[in-house]
Formats: structure tokens, sequence, C-alpha cells
């Protein structure tokens, strides 16, 4: 009973930690239909923001990364100008590029700051015993966060003027910018908040795993699997895929090895698109 | 102006003109320019590596050019095919890793490694050909496929870092996890009478670049030839490639796998050269490698290929040497700016440079003869009547909840031309998509001539005689407007195709402008174009979606001549919203609304029927006396 129900945990736990690193990529692709590249890096620099605000003001986890979304967010603001804006119009491969190779430069900038390793900050709140088995606390902590995270990001698209501006010049450009919508405007927001969620998400993420220059690589392909597996419904497609996906890898991983679960993961994915070659969530009529 | 821009192009090409086999010749002419120029270039490149490189540079000349096997491979599927894989260095990375399985375990007993090469090109294919399956023939968009190949990249990456240990071992070789495996055998031959042979590094670069050479002549001819303007086609225009029956997932496959091998072939002379690989063959540094040399070099260019690696790995170099260990930086800043300053490449550039500076430009065509397209010549009346039938039966369709269609019988084997009306809302759009097989209805059967087509996808019914023509015109904006009427055609293969070409297009009164590219045609001219298209086709039944949208009066009186003039021949179905032109055809008229067919007859009596006119007004039927 009680390894049944660690089992779950676990693989409610994965599903979490799949969908807090690619909330971020999801609303970036899906309002703006941009492969953001660097997303792997924008997890990163809020894992090292959270690092270096928990190790030097001693701040706890949760507040920390939330300076990790600030930090990603000002980033967020600085690319969509210098390099996303330009490229407005043309083809999509464009923008993938370019954020290619932004993340190629953010990975060897974080290296010479930071060298290619980091002392990391330990996980709070201990461990806490289910049966024989233990299992730590903050694992746990990060599926209500997930779910709360992502509650948070359906009242922005739902209850804000923002978010109800976001979504329409999305489906409809012609319509929302003859509506009086600044394009413009709206798109820098999205890429923004995309950012900061990212951030946030590597914040979260930073007392569960290796911080280093080289994790956003290490994220960046389950990443993009989910959200493109998730399709046109960048949030609940997500949400959808994230479960199947994350689930798949996290039993695999328990029953052979982690390399496994990872494999099983991507296996997974490219069998859904091969029958849904445009996400799980193509034929929905929500698009949310 | 039309008339110097054609004489210069008479002049330039003047064995194309009257000549059918002509053509043929000035083709083959062409790629033996190229293929000449190729052993020219090697020749020279061989020369210059034997007399003044140290064994350093040939080392790394030798390297640069197996780089260049694989940036090509990128460029003939990006720039001919329109596919953007991250995967070709995972390709050129399997090569690597199937040279040196292959050749640890056969050189003790073949003394070579020559096979173990070609095994790089067929394990990469293999590989590309299982993966391509799942990516084109499930019909993955453009940006997902990206996706794909890079996912499939950090995998591989993964597979290949985790096999240390003694239990990862294929015979002789073991494959070393993160390590990778030391020790290979370096490109060897068994020359009958001496027995093995290794290549020394020289020797081994002026293989290289021989093998470059060979296979630089055979993509040139795969990307001049019909292979390559079939996927120019693709890369252009996928619908209207569907739409004229080719199968666009098979070629898309088969561009996919031939890129592959070649990548492989790459990843083999890596192999050979280095006597090592190691998982970084797929890492995300070298797959941005491979893209920024395409880049750089120029996707349109296959010569760019190799042009971008020396430029790269030069500039790469030489920066290593200000600031070491920042390669990932500057790939990094090369791939941005490349992307904003340099967004076709150097070599295209580069060439376009030469071009307008030899004033060998074609003089602005552009935009000319804005004009409405003349009534194309009446020379139709020798073609063979074939009337096509098609028969809808209880056609229904419903997207999500909402219901479009809800049980179309309609049968079109009498009349030659039949209309199809509506207003707006009415299903005529989703019924036409419906008999072309872009839309798969959701129940009701559709038979063309016979068969049933109900399940078939558009290419396959195009095949089997129907002719598409949307109401935009589609086609393909970087071809010539002969290699439009070419691939209408197919592969029916006639001794008299370029008489073939000639006549469907003086039809249209566009043998003009054969060599011109279409997207330098007027807007007219376009249509006429794809309508030519069809008519190539052979088709025994012609569906038109709005022919008459965005016409003038004086264009749509043009546009009921031809359309009555191919219904000489062919039978015709409309689906048209403007009532006066569909008078104008003189055809039984079945009218759609709210997904059923409200009425069926002559125009007459169908726009006479009180509530045909109250349902387009808008008005309810009991509501005329107020």
């Amino acid at each position: 009973m009680d390894s049944v129900l660690v089992v779950l945990f676990s693989a409610a736990t994965s599903v979490s930690t799949l969908l807090i690193a690619s909330i971020g990529l999801a609303v970036i692709f899906g309002l703006m239909r941009i492969i953001n590249m660097a997303h792997g890096e924008f997890l990163m620099i809020g894992a090292f923001t959270t690092v270096v605000l928990v190790r030097t003001l001693g701040l706890p986890v949760l507040v920390a990364a939330l300076g990790g979304a600030v930090i990603a967010a000002l980033l967020g603001f600085v690319v969509e100008i210098v390099l996303i804006r330009p490229l407005y119009g043309r083809r999509l491969v464009d923008t993938l590029l370019v954020t290619f190779g932004l993340s190629l430069m953010l990975f060897q900038l974080a290296v010479n700051i930071f060298g290619t390793t980091s002392p990391g900050i330990s996980t709070p709140f201990g461990a806490v015993a289910i049966g024989e088995y233990s299992v730590s606390v903050y694992s746990l902590l990060l599926i209500p966060v997930a779910g709360l995270l992502m509650l948070a990001v359906y009242l922005v698209f739902t209850r804000t003027k923002y978010g109800l501006l976001a979504r329409a010049a999305a489906q409809n450009p012609e319509m929302a910018s003859a509506l009086g919508v600044d394009a413009r405007k709206i798109n820098k927001l999205t890429f923004m908040f995309g950012a900061a969620l990212a951030g946030l998400g590597g914040g979260l993420l930073a007392p569960i795993v290796a911080v280093s220059p080289g994790m956003g690589q290490s994220y960046i392909g389950q990443a993009f699997m989910t959200v493109i597996t998730g399709g046109q419904a960048f949030l609940l497609g997500t949400l959808a895929s994230a479960a199947a996906l994350g689930g798949v890898q996290n039993i695999v991983a328990q029953l052979v090895t982690t390399f496994w679960g990872l494999a099983a993961l991507f296996l997974t994915s490219i069998i859904i698109l091969r029958f849904m070659p445009e996400g799980i969530s193509a034929r929905w009529k929500r698009q949310l | 102006m039309t008339d110097l821009a054609s004489s210069q192009t008479e002049n330039g090409t003047a064995v194309l003109t009257g000549n059918k086999n002509g053509i043929l010749q000035g083709v083959a002419d062409w790629k033996h320019a190229k293929t000449g120029a190729a052993m020219i270039v090697t020749a020279i490149a061989i020369l210059i590596a034997v007399n003044f490189f140290s064994l350093a540079d040939q080392l790394k000349w030798t390297l640069w050019v197996s780089f260049g096997i694989v940036a090509m491979s990128l460029s003939f599927i990006w720039g001919k095919a329109g596919i953007f894989s991250f995967g070709q260095n995972a390709l050129f990375g399997i090569g690597a890793y199937g040279y040196a399985i292959l050749s640890l375990n056969l050189l003790p007993y073949s003394g070579e490694t020559l096979s173990a090469l070609v095994f790089a090109g067929v394990a990469a294919a293999a590989f590309a050909a299982a993966l391509g399956y799942f990516m084109f023939y499930g019909r993955v968009g453009d940006v997902y496929l990206s996706v794909l190949t890079l996912a499939v990249t950090l995998i591989l990456y993964t597979v290949f870092s985790s096999t240390a240990g003694p239990q990862y071992r294929i015979g002789e070789a073991t494959l070393g996890g993160f390590n990778g495996m030391p020790g290979l055998p370096t490109l060897t031959f068994w020359i009958p009478g001496s027995g093995s042979v290794q290549l020394e590094i020289q020797a081994l670069l002026i293989f290289a670049i021989g093998l470059a050479a060979v296979l630089y002549v055979i993509m040139s001819y795969a990307a001049d030839s019909r292979f390559g303007e079939i996927l120019s086609g693709v890369r252009d225009n996928e619908t209207r490639m569907e739409l004229l029956g080719y199968d666009v997932r098979f070629w898309k496959w088969l561009a996919f796998v031939v890129g592959g091998a070649i990548a492989g072939i790459g990843g083999g002379l890596f192999a050979a050269w280095g006597t090592f690989t190691n998982p970084s063959v797929f890492g995300l540094t070298q797959a941005a490698m491979v893209i920024i040399w395409v880049m750089v070099g120029g996707r349109n260019s296959l010569f760019g290929a190799f042009v971008g690696v020396v430029i790269v790995q030069w500039i790469a170099d030489e920066a290593d040497k200000v600031v070491s260990e920042q390669t990932p930086l500057i790939l990094g800043l090369m791939l941005i700016l490349s992307l904003f300053l340099l967004p076709n490449g150097v070599v295209p550039t580069a060439t376009n440079w030469v071009r307008s500076w030899l004033g060998a430009s074609k003089g602005g065509s552009r935009g000319e003869a804005t004009q409405a397209a003349p009534l194309p010549a009446s020379e139709a009346a020798t073609e063979p009547v074939r009337r096509g039938v098609i028969v809808a039966q209880n056609i229904a369709k419903s997207f999500g909840g909402l219901s479009v269609l809800r049980g179309v019988d309609l049968t079109f084997d009498e009349a030659p031309v039949y209309a199809i009306i509506g207003p707006n809302g009415a299903g005529k759009s989703t019924f036409f998509n419906v008999l072309t097989g872009r839309v798969t209805a959701s129940q009701g059967s559709i038979t063309l001539n016979g068969t049933d087509v109900g399940a078939m996808p558009a290419f396959e019914r195009a095949r089997l005689g129907l002719g598409i023509k949307l109401q935009i015109a589609s086609i393909f904006p970087s071809m010539t407007v002969r290699q439009h009427i070419d691939l209408a055609l197919r592969a029916r293969s006639t001794a008299n195709r370029g008489a073939l070409i000639e006549r469907t297009l003086r039809d249209v009164d566009l043998w003009e402008r054969a060599d011109d590219q279409a997207s330098d045609l007027a807007h007219g001219q376009q249509q006429w174009l794809e309508i030519a298209m069809v008519i190539a086709q052979r088709p025994s039944l012609i569906l038109l979606d709005e022919p008459a949208a965005g016409m003038s009066r004086q264009e749509k009186v043009r546009t009921a001549q031809l359309i009555e003039r191919l219904s000489r021949t062919h039978r015709i179905i409309v689906v048209e919203h403007d009532m006066a032109f569909v008078r104008s055809l003189e055809a039984p008229v079945a009218m759609l609304h709210e997904g059923r067919v409200f009425r069926n007859g002559s125009f007459e009596a169908v726009c006479g029927d009180e509530e045909v006119i109250n349902i387009y007004l808008g008005r309810r039927s009991n509501a005329v006396s107020a």
C-alpha cells in the first residue's frame, strides 16, 4: 500500500516537474508561434538567480524563485526588442535560429560567470516518512505548486485584460488589430511573461536538480516535446501531455533506469505526433 | 519592354527556342559545365593540398571536408526541399558510429574499411528513413519537425553517453559511453597484389576531396533533375503538388533519406580521419555548427556548404587564439549576425553581385503586364473528350460539434458544367474540399469514375483524373512557367514533352513567358498558369473554387468563356457565389443551404424560387409581406 502511494507521488512529482519546466515555453509558443530555443537558458538563469539569492541573502527558496522570474522577465524584455521584434513577419525558422544563437551565447556567458559547476542549494523542508519509505517534502510540495502555477496562468489568460487581448491577437491578428489591439505591445508582454515563467520554473527546480550552465540543455528536449505534443491549447494541452509523458517517463524510470524513462518520454511523444501531428489538443474546441 | 525582356531571354538561351530536343541539350550542357567546374576546383584543391599544406593543415582540411559533406546534406534538404532539420549532425554521428562499429569488426577479415564508409551512409540513411517515416507520413508540421529532429539529436546524445560498460559491445566494438570509441582504423583499401593499404594523411585528404567532389556532382545532378524539380515544387507549394497528384510525404521522405546518406558518409569520413568518435558528435554545439555553416555559406547553394565550413571554422580558429574556449559564444554570435546581416548566405549573395556586375540580371519583368491576361486561343478542339463522373452520397461533415454538411447527395454525370451555389456558411467550401480530398467526410461516400475515393488523400484523387483550381492562384513562386507545366505533366513519359508544354502554354498565352519566374507574372497570368497546370494534368473532371472572385466584369466574361471551352472536353464543377457569373455559365445549379441541398435544377428555376431569394436576402419566408 505504501509503495503504491510512493509510486503515485513520484509520478505526480515527475508530471509537476515537467509542467514547471515547460509552461513558459508553452505560453510563448502557444501565443506567438515562436519556438524559444533559449528557453532552457531562461530556466538556467532563474535557477542561478535563486541559488545566489538563497546563498547570499538567505531568502527562502520560494521567494528567491520569484527573483529568478523577475531577472528572466527583464532579460526577456531585452531579447524581445533586440532579437525577436526585427524578425516578425519572417519565416518561423528565423526566430528559432536567433533564439538558438542566443541560447549558445547565454550558456557560454553563464560558464564564464559561474564556472561549469555550482555549489547549488540544499533541498529545504527535509523528508517525510511514508511507511518504510522516505519522501522529500519539497518534491511533494512541487505538486500543489505546479497546480497553483497552472491556475494562476489560467486566470491571467481568462480574467485579465492582457490575457484576453493576447488570446485575441493570437487567434485572429487582423481582427484584433482592427479592434485597436497593439500587437507589438502584447507580444512584448507575452514574451516577458513566458520568460518570467521559465525563470520561476528554473528557480523552483533549483533545489532538486544540479544547477549548472548546461542544465538548460538537459530540460530543453523534454520541455519542447511536452509543448508540441500538447498542441494548440497551450495550457490544458500542455497539462495533458505533461501528464501523459511525465507519467510514462516516471513509470519506465522506476521499472528500468532514469535513462530509459527519458527515452520512453521521447518515443511516446514521437508516436503521439505520428498520429496527432498537431498535438493532443488539435481537435479540442478550447484553445487555452 | 516585354519584348525586350523576352528577346534577351531568347538570346541567352538560343538553343532552347523552337527546338524541343534543344531544351534537354541545354540542360545537359549546363550540367556538364557544372561537373567540369567541380572537376577543375577539385584538381586545384588537390594540387594546393599536396604542394603547399603542412601536415597540420592537411589534417585540418580533411576534417573540414567531412564537415562540408554534412553541411551539403543540410543545404540539400533545407534549400532544395524546404525541410529544416536539426538532425543532420545526428545522422553524421550515426555515420561515425557506423563506420567505427563495422570497421573494427570487418578490418581483420576484409583488410579494408571502405565498406565501413559505405555502411556509414547506409546506416544513417536507414535511421533517416525510420525517423522520416514518423515525421513525413505523420504530416508533422515544419516547426514541429525541427523540434522533433532536435529532440532526437538530444536523445541520441544521451543514449550514446550512457553506453559505458562492457555490456555495450557489438562484436569487437565497445561503444565506450561518454568517452566514445578510440583507436579506430583509418581509411584502408584492399589492393589486389599489395594487400591492405592504409591511407596516410595526405592520401586521405586527396581521397576526401575526391569523395566530396563526387558527392557534390551527384547532389547537383539530383538537384537539377526531375527529383530536384519535384522537391522545389514541394518546398514552394505543398498543396498544389498534392493537387497535381504528387505524394508529398514520399518525396520529402526520400529527400530526407538521401540527405541522411550523405550526412552519414561525412560522419564515416570524420571517424576515419580522427580514428575516434564520441557522443559529442550528437551534441547541441555540433548541431549548431552544421546550421551555421549552411547559414553562412547559403542554404540555396550546395557549394556554399563547403564555403560556409571554411569561413566559419577559420573564424572560430582565429577567435580561439584571441579568447580561448569561447566557441559557443562565438558560434551563437555568428548565427545571429548571419541571420540579420546575410540572410541568404555568402555564396548566393556573392553570385548575385557578380551577376549584377556583369549586367546579366534579367531586367525588371516584375510587376509588368498588369493588364488582364488575354483570352487563350482556342486550340483545345484536338483534345479527346473526357467527361468524368463524380457522385457524392449522403455526405456529412462536422467540425467539433458544428455540423457543416448534413447529408448532401449530388451526382455530376450529365451536363458538361455544374454550378454549386449557396449563401455564406452554407457549406460550399467544405463540400468542395470533401470532393478534392483535403477534408475527409465524417460520413457518406464519394465515387469518382466508378472508384470509391472517399478515403483517398488528394494526390490519389488527382491521379484518377480530378483537376482542381483553387480560389487564390496556387503556383510555385520560385519556378519558371515552363517548370510548372513540366511538373503538372507528372511522370507521364512522352517523347514530345517539350511540344506538349509549348502547346499548353500557347493555349493560355504564356508561351512568351515560359522561362520567366512565376512570381514575376501578373495576378491574372498566375491564374491562367494555374489553369494551364490543371489542364496539363489531363483531368476528366475539373473543380473550380470561386473562379470569378476578385475579377473585373471583363475578366469574368473571359473566365466564363474559358469554362465553356474547357467544358467541351471536360466535365466542370464550379463553386461560386457570384450570381451574375453563375447565370452566364448556363449550367444546372445546386443550391446548398445549412449543409443540405436546398434546390437543384436550372438557374432560372432555382433562382426564381421565392424561398431561395428569401434565404439570400436573409428574410424569413413568412416575413415577405412586411
